[in-house]
């Protein structure tokens, strides 16, 4: 009765950040409707969407998150009158910032999911998923965090000297 | 350190036919700060809260996670149990390893994987979470309602009865509303005045309402239980206490021939007036535009013949400001002006149907004002033109409503009932006039509703053609329509002397101007939005706001009567306690760090954040710092994720809880 | 091309007017201090000088090397500034961008300043030496895409006219560059620039709008951003100083010029800013607004990168 599951590689470690009207609602319809998508979500839940720090994306990417979904009530259907609003400025300028010093955009996804959208939720979610599969462990952020500091940028032969024999 | 009790829910099999809940259990058993963990049946039913209850006292569990069902199911139930044990509500967090795991996957490895991680996550957050005292805030038990018409009237008096104080404010001179205007009201065709002028009447002599007639609102203030209420109260150029209503004023009035707004402009008033003879209160009003006094400082006539002295010339407008606790909006509606488009409005189709240009081309409210037996022509139905009966009358429904394509695409739900009152009323004045109705489809739902609309056809002779009209234009003294009967599917047309628009049912004007004041919210059209569109049909999403009658969408008599006094109901509840509690989850600000950018006061959308002075023991001012009303904030934490030092905090959802999860990732 | 040397001879000028009006409006009474720049020790070189007596006066300069950005005096570095009473403030064009920002920001009263704008060719780059002339290859990359020669706005402006050559604009330039690479050459750019980074905080303590008394990135409950200087750490704290720049950095380009380290932290800056620009249509620095961009909201905002 189970469909065979196919094996992968790779299974990215994806984090929800949601707001608890709309989209969580929208993920809880889609557990009551049975429907069925990769386990590898975690959701976290926060009152709206407005609450979401742009600091929490870049620290679930820290923590190894893979990809990162973002997700709130469509515009016009925030529980808290405009959060969302608020927030899509936020997140439209801080992709950009995240773009700019090299983070690959496909390892973040934003959606509006409302409560009815039970299938929209898989939708994004498998989407995402998949995505970050294909592309691989998000390995930037897990390799700075590897690393020890020692600034090359002044790479004097003293420097070199003084830093080996520390 | 935390004692923390994990509980794992079977939730019959729905969970542990996909999760191994025993390995989950022994595996968050390991965690750090765990204390005890266990699985059960379950967990929400009375042994399972009872097993949760007794591990709290036995194993003296300082934080609580239950692993279950979604938080919308089941968190009250859990928190609910936790407190009755004796440990703070918010200790205790839920982890949704149902809805979010073992109904959406299938392989039980991964499932089992996935909610051990679920849970470890809440347990991280749970060690965070603080003692939050449930928040009370003070009641004033005296309510504002916004709008005289029947809606604000039914609030008001059931309010009132129920031993609160009102406030009544209305814009007009009087109430009454549009209600007032109506000749007969279906479907028992009762006159409207007859009905309507007791309980206007009422509202006058009840102790408990206060009424202000000829006022708006200015500004409001404050949240649920304290709002402050600056009303502005229009200079009326009658003191209301000294006049007694005996109307010689008007009688004496020198300029008669101003358009009555009551009347539909077809009857005329002096500058001196009340809207109609039953007007609430009984006193007049002058019209400065229109006034000889005003205009040239000459006349004063109203002055000299007023016994009791109560004319006021250098009466000003006066601002008084009312603590209430709730307040309801009652605002109304008024028709589609298909005759002009109003500044900024986004619908089209505006000066559609002759109206504006055809003089005997009118809408249903002047149909009414012409059948009422109080009206301008005292009940007759006339032309406007020339004052001759019309023989053939064309009614045309859906004008405005139903018209995507226009911009208006609901469907204003009064005109199917009213036009075939119209119909009725016609055929019981002008015994030998034919009625004509164009219509799309006949929406008759209600008591003795489809009775009545059968009725203006079988036993009243209106003629119904299915259909819209296409063109219609002025021939002679005649208004030729043209049209298409869709269920025969042949072109007709009439020679009418007389067509009716059912015009579109929109909110009053300046609804969004009042919302963006109450801070309430509304849709594209200006109808302010519920809360709830099936569950909180009568509560605005600001807590304290309740929406009566066509302000919220269009209505008839009956269903706002309805909803006025669910409104009110909501409002005695409200008053029948003296403290209100309220969830805990708001937003409190660190006043060491702030700085006061005011950032959060910004996008804050409830208005919740004030300005604070901290001055040190010689009272010089140290710095101004964000205060946040608990009992305003709504909860959002938008003003912590913009606040750049994070010294504004959402209690439940602190930033220490959230990256507690996102580092046990 | 690079030697083409910057006309500054209104300097002089400007020198003069600035003393003048310093002196009436302390011996008028009408300001307590004067926020300015004096002459240093070394030959050219200039410094912020907080000037109370009218007889001082004669102290203040404006010269090339007046390269410091003179709000942060009045807002967290206030230690010499007179409690009470106006205070008068020599102000370039770029500077006087960040004191609108922060009077939209509750931090400054336009009231309580009195600005004396200077007009402006252009700063140099690095003050190491002083002396040297103002050219197209030692003016300040941020002079290179000035708008602002001429303070608009201010009590008193000394009626001369910078001579403002056509420069090959720096940042725009740089951000171009950048954007056509790939994100992992981007990314490769920014990891060798923020390697460097050695959390001296000199970009925090010299930036005018990072006036908050607890940074977020010092906290420890919970701890936002790793506090040591390493890789992981450095590029966290980068990226949160320019997402909380976004909408208010006028590009005064201080954090570049103090960084000991030389990351281009302007370009981070100068990025978002354009990127407000054409999301928003918002510039930092031109008027006092209640609400900057990221402070409101339009209900038609693009959303296209929103499913």
């Amino acid at each position: 009765m189970h469909p065979e599951k196919t094996k992968h590689a790779f299974e990215p470690k994806i984090i929800a950040f949601v707001c608890t009207w709309c989209t969580y609602a929208g993920a809880d319809l889609a557990g009551t409707s049975r429907m069925q998508y990769p386990a590898n979500v975690r959701v976290l839940k926060f009152p709206c969407t407005g609450r979401i720090d742009p600091v929490f994306i870049l620290k679930a990417f820290q923590q190894g998150a893979d990809g990162v979904l973002v997700s709130g009530c469509h515009p016009g259907d925030c529980h808290y009158i405009a959060g969302n609003f608020h927030a899509r400025r936020r997140f439209a300028a801080f992709r950009k910032l995240l773009e700019f010093v090299g983070v690959d955009l496909g390892r973040l996804q934003f959606s509006w999911v409302s409560a009815a959208e039970g299938g929209k939720w898989v939708e994004m979610v498998t989407g995402l998923t998949e995505r970050v599969r294909l592309m691989g462990p998000m390995q930037e952020f897990k390799e700075l965090a590897l690393e020890e500091q020692w600034s090359g940028a002044i790479n004097t032969p003293e420097l070199q000297e003084a830093y080996n024999s520390i | 350190m935390s004692r923390i009790g994990v509980f794992i829910c079977h939730c019959g099999e729905n969970i542990s036919r996909t999760v191994d809940v025993e390995r989950v259990a022994a595996e968050v058993g390991k965690l750090p700060g765990v204390a005890f963990a266990t699985d059960y049946k379950y967990m929400c039913s009375d042994p399972g809260q009872g097993l949760l209850k007794k591990a709290i006292r036995e194993e003296r569990l300082s934080h609580v996670v239950v692993a279950a069902c979604s938080p919308r199911m089941h968190e009250k139930t859990f928190r609910k149990a936790v407190e009755s044990a004796g440990l703070n509500p918010f200790l205790c967090e839920m982890a949704n390893i149902r809805e979010h795991c073992s109904w959406v996957h299938q392989d039980r490895k991964e499932a089992t994987v996935k909610a051990i991680e679920l849970v470890g996550m809440m347990v991280e957050r749970v060690k965070k979470n603080r003692v939050l005292p449930t928040i009370t805030v003070p009641v004033t038990k005296r309510a504002l309602v916004i709008g005289g018409g029947i809606a604000g009237i039914q609030a008001a008096l059931d309010i009132a009865d129920a031993g609160y104080e009102v406030i009544l404010v209305e814009r007009e001179p009087s109430i009454g509303g549009h209600m007032a205007q109506l000749s007969e009201t279906f479907p028992t065709l009762d006159c409207s005045q007859c009905i309507m002028t007791p309980k206007m009447v009422d509202v006058a002599n009840h102790p408990r309402i206060r009424l202000y007639t000829y006022a708006e609102i200015e500004r409001v203030e404050g949240y649920i239980g304290n709002f402050q209420v600056t009303v502005r109260r229009k200079a009326r150029s009658v003191i209301e206490e000294k006049c007694t209503g005996c109307g010689v004023c008007m009688e004496k009035c020198p300029v008669k021939k101003i358009p009555n707004k009551f009347d539909q402009n077809l009857g005329m008033r002096p500058a001196i007036y009340v809207p109609f003879p039953q007007a609430v209160p009984n006193t007049p009003v002058i019209d400065r535009e229109n006034c000889i006094k005003f205009k040239t400082g000459k006349c004063g006539v109203c002055r000299k013949v007023c016994g009791p002295g109560a004319v006021d010339y250098e009466q000003e407008d006066r601002l008084i400001v009312e603590p209430v606790g709730a307040i309801v909006v009652a605002t109304g509606f008024d028709l589609y002006s298909i005759e002009e488009k109003p500044k900024g409005s986004p619908i089209k189709g505006y000066g559609e149907f002759g109206h504006g240009r055809i003089p005997d081309v009118i809408d249903g409210m002047t149909f009414e004002r012409l059948a009422s037996a109080s009206g301008p022509t005292g009940g007759k139905i006339l032309r406007p033109s020339d004052g001759r009966e019309p023989k053939q009358i064309v009614f045309i429904q859906c004008v405005g409503s139903r018209a995507r394509e226009k911009g208006i695409s609901y469907c204003s739900k009064i005109c199917c009932m009213y036009t075939a009152k119209h119909t009725m009323l016609y055929h019981h004045k002008v015994h030998d006039g034919q009625a004509y109705v164009f219509f799309m489809d006949a929406r008759t739902p209600g008591k003795n509703y489809d009775e009545f609309w059968r009725r203006s056809i079988e036993e009243e002779e209106a003629v119904y053609i299915r259909g819209m009209v296409s063109r219609l234009y002025q021939k002679g003294d005649k208004i030729v329509v043209m049209g298409s009967d869709i269920a025969v599917g042949v072109q007709v047309e009439i020679e009418a002397d007389m067509v009716v628009l059912a015009t579109a049912v929109q909110p009053q004007k300046g609804a969004d101007a009042l919302a963006q004041k109450l801070g309430i919210s509304y849709d594209k059209y200006n109808f302010y939005s519920e809360a709830h569109a099936k569950l909180r049909p009568v509560e605005c999403a600001t807590a304290g706001i309740y929406l009566a009658g066509a302000c919220q969408g269009p209505k008839d008599i009956p269903d706002t009567v309805s909803q006025a006094s669910a409104a009110a109901a909501k409002v005695i509840i409200l008053f029948a306690r003296d403290q209100l509690e309220r969830e805990p989850i708001v937003a409190r600000v660190r006043e060491a760090g702030c700085v006061g950018c005011f950032y959060c006061k910004k996008v804050c959308p409830y208005g919740a954040v004030e300005e604070k002075e901290i001055r040190d023991r010689q009272g010089n001012l140290v710095k101004v710092v964000a205060y946040v009303n608990p009992g305003v904030c709504g909860g959002c934490g938008t003003c912590q994720a913009t606040c750049p030092s994070k010294s504004v905090e959402l209690d439940g959802y602190t930033d220490e809880q959230i990256v507690a999860m996102i580092e046990a990732l | 091309m690079h030697d083409n040397p910057i006309d500054t001879s209104i300097y002089a000028a400007v020198t003069e007017a600035i003393q003048g009006e310093a002196r009436r409006i302390l011996s008028e009474g009408h300001v307590a201090a004067v926020v300015g720049y004096a002459a240093a020790r070394r030959k050219g070189s200039a410094q912020p000088v907080v000037v109370t007596r009218a007889d001082d006066a004669g102290k203040l300069i404006f010269s090339a090397a007046c390269v410091n950005n003179l709000a942060v005096y009045l807002t967290k570095a206030r230690k010499e500034i007179p409690k009470s009473g106006k205070i008068g403030i020599v102000v370039k064009g770029c500077d006087l961008k960040a004191l609108v920002g922060l009077m939209g920001e509750s931090q400054l009263k336009r009231e309580e300043l009195y600005l004396i704008g200077v007009p402006c060719a252009g700063v140099l780059a690095s003050t190491i030496q002083p002396d040297t002339a103002l050219t197209a290859g030692t003016i300040a990359p941020k002079c290179r895409e000035c708008d602002a020669h001429l303070p608009t706005g201010c009590d008193f402006v000394p009626a001369r006219q910078p001579v403002t050559p056509e420069l090959e604009k720096h940042y725009s330039a740089e951000i171009a560059r950048l954007e056509a690479m790939t994100p992992a050459e981007r990314w490769a750019y920014w990891k060798g620039q923020f390697k460097k980074c050695i959390k001296c905080y000199a970009c925090r303590q010299v930036c005018p709008f990072c006036f908050c008394e607890q940074c977020l990135c010092d906290r420890n409950k919970p701890q936002m951003v790793e506090t040591t200087p390493r890789p992981a750490g450095n590029f966290a704290w980068h990226i949160v100083r320019a997402m909380h720049l976004a909408g208010r950095c006028a590009g005064c380009a201080e954090c570049e010029r103090v960084c000991p380290m030389d990351i281009p932290l302007n370009l981070l800056n100068r990025k978002m800013a354009k990127e407000l620009k054409e999301l928003y249509d918002y510039e930092a620095g031109f008027e006092v607004r209640e609400k900057g961009p990221l402070a409101t909201y339009d209900e038609k905002d693009d959303q296209s990168f929103i499913k």
